[in-house]
């Protein structure tokens, strides 16, 4: 073939211009799919952000997703968000029943499988009693997945032992909430953030778990410059890139700092007196009612130079926080597992709302205190619906008669026919599991084979052949498929339609988009068929479908504070999430609990502004909560601590995210990340290979060096099943909400050969 | 030939310097191209070895910081930088066998993902093509400009 002079030239310009920006001679093809047919709406899968997606359907197929431009996202998604639909058609979905035969997982039909997990439901019970089964739901099942299973066991089996993973996660904040203003979930609202003047973000790393509530923070602070963003964290994160002042801390000794803030904003007089004066009672660690007097001398103990020599902060850095946060026009709190992975999460968390509570930073826009959530759904589903086990739906409490009659007339139960002995919550119920006492157990779209702390322990309980586990799980490479001795294939994301709740109140419909695979069935049609097999009463379970449960949870959740009985099915298919309390249908939904004129539950007559209604007498609770360290801090022998997190690429335990090429891609596996002053002690390098151990575990990463770790502290990500870092976290938990410490344990950190 | 022709014509009119000038450029370029080598011997290996190496194909920032310094300087300083929207949920991956089409100038449709409202709104109300980078060129401007560090805009008294 001849080509001309011309031609070459041309081509060799081309080539040259490639070559010069790195970039070979690649596809240039457009997009083969081509612009979807449909677009229909839904919420992103991953993280308790809850953004608001459109999935683009051609042919019965998802070909692409966007942002939801009229949820609270604004359109915008992440990366993870951006790249989903490979997840939906990985081919390791599981699309139908398999039976474990002879150690392997070999296909069943729905009538086998189902008669199998019932006959040995039913034969546990009847051998041990209704206390030798258990639920282990998740923050990711939809609202309607949990409420139902929540209802099967509790009211059908008068089983309490139904947990979830919010327990390993949400738990200290629910535990704050309800101890600092007597009801769960935030009073503020995303929208907070477009007012705040101050960020106040602890124990979070909000660029890479929240992204796009970072980018609208980031969008804050454009707009405002003065907007000041303090972050305190013993990392360095991509967070801090906006960050006015970063604080790095002694691990586990924030409790002494966010008392000494209180100490500094009493003595510089940066209280607001008439605001916690009026609206809020003291109280001491066990609950004793106390005076403001006493408070101040409760902080004596917390003085910036006092709490200097525990934290690692200087004083003067303490101090000027303090001012920061208390003189703001609107201070906006933030955290994540940074404070609730922790022995005393709970505690941590009242003394993020002291700090609000004592300046009067709260139920104003922009003001107020807010926990961010791990999951796409723990927020609503598990905590609202009562998926936890000391919990019935709406906040109802299974010690409380009151609560257990109230469910009975509404679930058409006999007077006192509940169990009203609480059920084991998460670690206490692996442990029984290990102990032999749970003889079956329901797994519904969790990984605890991966996720749970000291993993090791609960993997050995798992594998006890006299167990049996049913799992509802969408991908056959999850951990905790090993362990399984049924699997049961659900519909998965937009294969059926459900409701998830993200951190700020709000509840958005997931519509149904497109078929799901095989013989994959919607979760809830499995929960109730099988309920009838184990000999539920079909009069307990009489829906056929997602919006049928949905009904009946507004209604039994309609005489509570938790009253969204506006935010119907048909709202839900038009509007892209509505945020309760919603008690009508004209209602818009609210944005600031617990103030006249924004909270439909505070009366518009009430004579003050502020009614924190959740407490019998309406006030808020300052609490007096000591400094107290982590379980198992570092010591001679185990010199490091070792701490955990996410990465932005990698989603929980990756059983989604891997599925995504370009995400597996640039996250394959865990690493250890180091400071560079200790790696030059031990005389490690980027790439180098780094043995950790605990008390429990050894294994071994490679090192990423640099600054993000303070000295002392090594970090690895949690995300890969091949290098679980879980069997070297510590199972301690919080003594009120049973949360396990996964951010602290000692570590011995050492150079290990190159395999 | 046309071509010859005007060959021919320009050497009439320049003389030497039309060898001159363009044996000029190609010596700059080489020692260019040499130098570079030298500077970052590693890294333009990599870079070359884009289809042959996948398991650093997935960290374009990483060889891109070095290979096309400016580029990657610019991402990083931009909005997308700071948000961690990386290189690949825009342009693919190499291999081209990722869920992103691999492609220097993304399609509109990726775009949209996120920002289909202004898209939408350059189409209806200013009747432009739906193309973003035609007025935002890639690597600049609103795309990967510095972000947060803009002058605030003066706001009139009235
Ligand atoms: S921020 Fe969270 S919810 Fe939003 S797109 Fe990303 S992963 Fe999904």
């Amino acid at each position: 073939m001849e080509i001309t002079r011309r031609e070459f030239l041309k081509m060799s310009a081309a080539g040259a211009a490639l070559m010069a920006i790195g970039c070979p001679v690649a596809a240039w093809a457009a997009k083969g799919e081509g612009e979807p047919d449909r677009w229909v709406k839904g919420v992103c899968r991953y993280c308790g952000t809850g953004c608001g997606v459109m999935v683009g359907v051609k042919g019965g197929k998802v070909v692409t997703v966007k942002g939801d431009p009229k949820n609270h996202n604004a359109g915008f998604l992440c990366l993870k968000g951006a790249l989903m639909t490979s997840v939906i058609y990985a081919k390791e979905r599981i699309t139908q029943p398999l039976i474990r035969k002879n150690g392997k997982l070999t296909p069943a039909s729905w009538d086998e499988a189902l008669n199998l997990v019932a006959s040995k439901f039913k034969e546990a019970i009847a051998q041990h009693g209704p206390k030798s089964v258990a639920y282990y739901g998740s923050g990711q099942a939809l609202t309607e997945e949990t409420y139902l299973a929540s209802k099967i066991f509790k009211a059908g089996l008068k089983c309490n032992n139904v947990d979830g993973n919010p327990r390993l996660c949400m738990a200290s904040a629910v535990g704050g909430y309800v101890t600092t203003f007597g009801k769960d979930e935030p009073m503020g609202s995303y929208d907070d953030i477009d007012n705040a003047s101050c960020f106040f973000i602890i124990g979070s790393n909000t660029s890479e778990c929240h992204p796009i509530l970072f980018r609208r923070i980031a969008a804050r602070k454009e707009a405002n410059p003065a907007t000041k963003i303090i972050v305190v964290d013993p990392r360095v994160t991509n967070t801090t890139r906006i960050a006015d002042i970063h604080i790095s801390f002694i691990p586990g000794t924030d409790l002494a700092l966010l008392n000494s803030m209180a100490y500094v904003i009493i003595k510089e007089e940066m209280d607001n007196p008439r605001f916690h004066g009026a609206y809020c009672a003291f109280m001491d660690k066990e609950g004793k009612p106390q005076t403001f007097e006493d408070y101040k001398k409760f902080l004596e103990d917390y003085a910036p130079e006092k709490a200097e020599k525990i934290t690692g902060i200087p004083a003067k850095t303490i101090k000027e926080v303090a001012k920061i946060f208390a003189q703001s026009s609107a201070t906006m709190s933030m955290w994540c597992m940074g404070i609730n992975q922790r022995i005393q999460g709970v505690w941590a968390n009242n003394l993020i709302h002291n700090l609000h509570l004592l300046t009067g930073q709260i139920g104003r826009p922009g003001a107020t205190t807010f926990s961010l959530t791990g999951q796409p759904n723990a927020c609503g589903g598990v905590r609202d619906a009562g998926g936890l086990s000391h919990m019935l739906p709406a906040g109802r409490l299974i010690a409380n008669k009151e609560h257990r009659n109230q469910m009975e007339k509404l679930w058409g139960l006999p007077e006192d026919s509940l169990n009203p002995e609480p059920g084991l919550p998460t670690i206490a119920l692996f442990e029984a599991l290990k102990e032999g006492k749970i003889k079956a157990m329901l797994i519904l779209c969790t990984n605890p084979a991966q996720s749970l702390p000291d993993v090791n322990r609960y993997r050995e309980a798992m594998a006890r052949k006299d167990k049996f586990i049913c799992l509802i799980e969408v991908f056959q490479d999850a951990e905790t498929v090993q362990f399984a001795d049924v699997v049961l294939a659900p519909a998965f994301w937009c294969e059926r339609d459900g409701v998830y709740g993200c951190s700020e109140r709000r509840y958005a419909l997931i519509e149904k988009a497109i078929e799901p695979p095989g013989q994959c069935r919607p979760s809830v049609n499995i929960l109730v068929d099988l309920a009838k097999r184990m000999g539920v009463d079909p009069k307990l379970v009489p829906y056929n479908n997602a919006a049928d449960i949905w009904d009946e949870w507004r209604a039994v959740a309609k005489p509570t504070v938790y009253n969204f009985w506006g935010i119907t099915r048909e709202r839900l298919r038009k509007e892209s999430g509505l945020k309760w309390p919603c008690p009508s249908e004209d209602h818009p939904g609210t944005n600031i609990r617990y103030v006249r004129g924004e909270d439909p539950l505070v009366p518009p007559d009430h004579p003050t502004k502020y009614f924190f209604y959740g407490r019998p007498d309406g006030k808020a609770v300052i609490w007096f909560r000591p400094y107290v360290g982590c379980a198992e801090g570092p010591d001679s022998e185990y010199s490091f601590v070792l701490t955990t997190g996410r990465v932005l690429d990698q989603w929980h335990t990756s059983t989604m995210t891997g599925k995504v090429p370009e995400i597996q891609r640039s996250y394959p596996k865990a690493f250890v990340e180091i400071n560079d002053k200790d790696a030059k002690k031990l005389g490690i390098q980027t790439g180098d290979h780094v043995q950790l151990e605990t008390r429990r575990d050894k294994m071994v990463f490679e090192a990423r060096v640099g600054e993000v770790c303070r000295p002392g502290l090594v970090f690895v990500p949690w995300f890969d099943p091949k290098l679980l870092i879980n069997k070297l976290t510590i199972n301690a938990v919080d003594p009120i909400s049973k949360q396990p410490e996964f951010k602290i344990c000692a570590v011995k950190v050492s150079k290990a050969a190159k395999a | 030939m046309i071509q010859f022709d005007w060959f021919s014509r320009l050497r009439n009119r320049w003389g030497k310097w039309v060898i001159i000038a363009p044996a000029a450029v190609v010596v700059l370029a080489v020692i260019f191209i040499v130098c570079f080598n030298l500077a970052f011997p590693r890294t333009r290996c990599e870079a070359v070895k884009h289809l042959e190496a996948p398991e650093i194909a997935g960290d374009c920032y990483g060889c891109h910081v070095k290979a096309t310094p400016k580029a990657a300087q610019d991402w990083y300083e931009s909005k997308h930088g700071v948000q961690l929207v990386k290189c690949f949920v825009c342009h693919g991956q190499p291999d081209g066998k990722g869920e992103v089409v691999f492609a220097l100038n993304p399609d509109v449709g990726i775009c949209r993902k996120c920002h289909d409202s202004s898209v939408t709104n350059m189409v209806n109300n200013y009747g432009l093509e739906p193309n973003c980078v035609s007025c935002h060129p890639f690597h600049q401007n609103s795309i990967h400009h510095r972000a947060y560090v803009k002058p605030v805009a003066k706001k009139t008294i009235d």
